[in-house]
């Protein structure tokens, strides 16, 4: 009996990671572009852009790193798009952002759609996809127990998306080109007047980060085995991931405790049934928390920090230029 | 030869529009191909989409009256978050202010409904609806001027505070709960058209709601404010530079403040004006109004006028795709989504040949150094 309880605690962990690491993708991917001074409202469309061509080139091709390729370029194509208009042709940041987030939803119900009415690939056909995606258990860490099944048995998606954040905590803090990216968010005319090729910056930091977020559209699709239905697969993480990047106080390596707290309240939501029932008289209560208190929670705390440092008005890491368009004859 | 980008000190008004033109030609033209490609022909579908399903419709006052239900929030939310952006204020919180807006407005409906008169009823509706969003939003106003707190993100986050505040109120059955229909046993919303819904006036078969009426005297009035009165002229002021308007002895946080209250205050009249035409309230009560208003009041680069007309234009494309939608089975609404989010990239490409021109330099140009 006591095993069991156990059990359900590692199973929640586990859901924890699993269904909320394509959070992490989204906002370490919108911390790099957000970095380059672009506040891109465009997270939503761009994952949902990456999700369908991710899974739909994956599945026919059945090869889980062509899939992560194309959901990657996907995305990494609408950043394209905000970075001509927005870089290029001066057009506001925050309308560009929710056009994308229109235009990227359309293409994905658009595409999905007919696809369906043709013949929708299903995952489990797919040996190299499916198999691909299965769960591989850390070496030594996951004989911990309890919390090693739920943290560090986990498909090939996880640790890449926890690998990239870590990367990128090290290539923004710890590299010359890092920096270089930091300085054109906070003063890009200071930037540029030092020699530091702003619009190539901008451009492919942009492009970048997108395609991040189009790898983590993937994930998502993977997570529902592909079954397409009328909701979408991104389903609003695209806009927790805008609040977790203010919740990390945009820090990649800070995103992946933040995707865990996010996550948590996701997966109590989900599955807080399971943990009250083992715990009837610990944790009896969650039964009665209404769900979706859980899906504002993310918004609520994250509405609190902004208010929070914006009083305390130091630490913070949003970039000074943010959501600003440079003009360099306006310098 | 290098390149470079000048401002233009203006651009005649047949230059832009030709442009703006052009863009929409363009988007139109890639739709087309889109449409060929799944065996569609663009020509009968982009009938069918601008004449809404209205032409060879014995009920075409019908399709008429509903693209109005469509087209007054549209345009109300964006007149409104106009005034909000001329002071370069980003309020992308018109989701959120509207649902609260349309909560309030029901929960009148539903407590006053009974026992006052309609008329009443529709003017409380009105009031507590814009009450609610203009408290909603000049808390934003107030954090921003206090503590220079990022409005555009904060107003971001309290949209989906708003919205998980409605599917909660949507899906939780019990006893205080007025909103839901008592007789049923799933969660549902109760309707309250019985008890206050704003009149139609007949022309003919066709009902004009007083609620489009209204619409235009709220444009009429905020063109009035902002051309003619000492605070539309503090708003333009501050849109053009806070240090001019501190200098010239303005108060800028109570300009700010109380421009968002009326700015937020109008997105819940909207609303008010939307729950009090449908008589129920649904989780998608918004229908993305607060979207696509922010789209339509930049577009109409905030200008009063301009901003009917792009809500008329956008109203055709979202309720002429759901018209097209019954004739041809294959092109859902997801197509419309596409073709509006093309439509505004290109204007918004074509904007920028508005605002700047593109000159060479000459062969060599001018060395700045790095190249």
């Amino acid at each position: 009996m006591e095993m069991d309880k156990l059990g359900v605690v590692t199973t929640f962990l586990h859901g924890i990671v699993v269904y909320n690491i394509p959070l992490l993708y989204g906002t370490v991917g919108e911390i790099t572009v957000e970095k380059s001074g672009s506040l891109n409202l465009g997270v939503e469309g761009i994952m949902a852009v990456g999700a369908i061509f991710g899974y739909l080139v994956g599945c026919w091709t059945n090869n889980l790193l062509l899939g992560i390729l194309t959901g990657f370029l996907a995305g990494a194509l609408c950043g394209l798009i905000f970075a001509v208009l927005t870089v290029s042709l001066q057009a506001n940041q925050n309308i560009t952002g929710l056009t994308l987030t229109t235009f990227g939803l359309g293409v994905y119900f658009f595409v999905g759609n007919g696809v369906k009415a043709v013949s929708w690939p299903a995952m489990n056909d797919y040996s190299s996809i499916k198999n691909g995606f299965a769960d591989l258990a850390v070496p030594g860490l996951s004989q911990i127990p309890v919390i090693g099944q739920g943290l560090f048995n986990h498909n090939i998606l996880v640790y890449l998306g926890v690998v990239i954040a870590l990367a990128m905590w090290w290539y923004l803090n710890r590299t010359t080109p890092g920096l270089r990216l930091r300085a054109v968010g906070e003063n890009p005319g200071a930037a540029d007047s030092v020699g530091i090729n702003v619009k190539r910056y901008k451009y492919l930091h942009i492009c970048l980060g997108c395609g991040i977020m189009g790898v983590g559209g993937y994930y998502m699709g993977l997570n529902m085995s592909g079954s397409f239905s009328s909701s979408c697969w991104i389903n609003g993480y695209g806009w927790i991931a805008v609040a977790l990047v203010i919740f990390a106080n945009w820090n990649p390596a800070l995103a992946i405790l933040g995707t865990f707290v996010f996550g948590f309240f996701n997966t109590l939501r989900v599955s807080g049934g399971s943990l009250a029932a083992a715990f009837p008289d610990t944790l009896g209560w969650l039964g009665t928390v209404p769900s979706q208190l859980y899906q504002a929670l993310p918004f609520i705390i994250t509405a609190i920090v902004l208010v929070v440092s914006s009083i305390r008005q130091k630490g913070s890491g949003q970039p000074a230029a943010l959501g600003l368009n440079y003009f360099r004859e306006e310098r | 030869m290098r390149i470079h980008i000048v401002k233009r000190e203006s651009c005649p008004i047949w230059k832009r529009l030709l442009y703006y033109l052009a863009a929409v030609a363009a988007a139109l033209a890639l739709g087309a191909v889109l449409l060929m490609a799944i065996g569609v022909d663009p020509v009968a579908y982009y009938w069918r989409m601008f004449t809404m399903g209205m032409v060879g419709n014995r009920i075409a006052y019908r399709a008429f009256e509903n693209y109005l239900k469509v087209f007054v929030p549209l345009v109300v939310t964006a007149v409104a978050l106009s005034l909000a952006f001329r002071m370069r204020f980003w309020n992308i919180g018109g989701e959120g202010q509207f649902i609260l807006g349309a909560v309030a407005a029901a929960a009148v409906a539903f407590q006053a409904g009974p026992v006052l008169p309609q008329p009443v009823t529709l003017i409380l509706m009105c009031l507590a609806g814009m009450l609610a969003a203009g408290l909603y939003g000049v808390l934003v106003a107030a954090l921003k001027v206090k503590f220079g707190t990022n409005e555009t993100l904060l107003t971001l986050m309290l949209n989906y505070v708003a919205l998980y505040f409605l599917t909660f109120l949507a899906e939780t059955k019990a006893g205080w709960n007025f909103f839901l229909d008592e007789t049923s046993a799933r969660p549902i919303f109760a309707s309250f058209s019985s008890l206050a819904s704003f009149p139609g006036i007949p022309i003919g078969k066709f009902s004009l709601n007083v609620c489009v009426i209204l619409a235009f005297v709220i444009g009429a009035l905020v063109f009035f404010y902002l051309k003619y009165t000492k605070h539309g002229y503090e708003i333009a002021v501050v849109g053009d530079s806070v240090g001019t308007a501190r200098y010239a002895g303005m108060k800028v946080g109570k300009i700010v403040l109380r421009t968002v209250f009326l700015s937020a205050c109008l997105i819940g009249l909207a609303a008010a004006f939307k729950v009090g035409t449908a008589g129920i309230l649904s989780a998608a009560i918004t229908d993305d109004v607060g979207w696509t208003g922010i789209i339509v009041a930049w577009l109409a680069k905030l200008n009063t006028a301009a901003i009917f007309l792009v809500s008329a234009l956008i109203g055709v494309l979202q309720y002429g795709s759901t018209a097209a939608a019954a004739t041809f089975a294959q092109v859902d609404s997801s197509f419309a989504d596409m073709l509006q989010g093309a439509i505004l990239f290109l204007v918004l490409a074509a904007d920028f040949f508005t605002r700047f021109r593109v000159v060479s330099s000459g062969k060599g140009g001018k060395s700045n150094g790095n190249g």
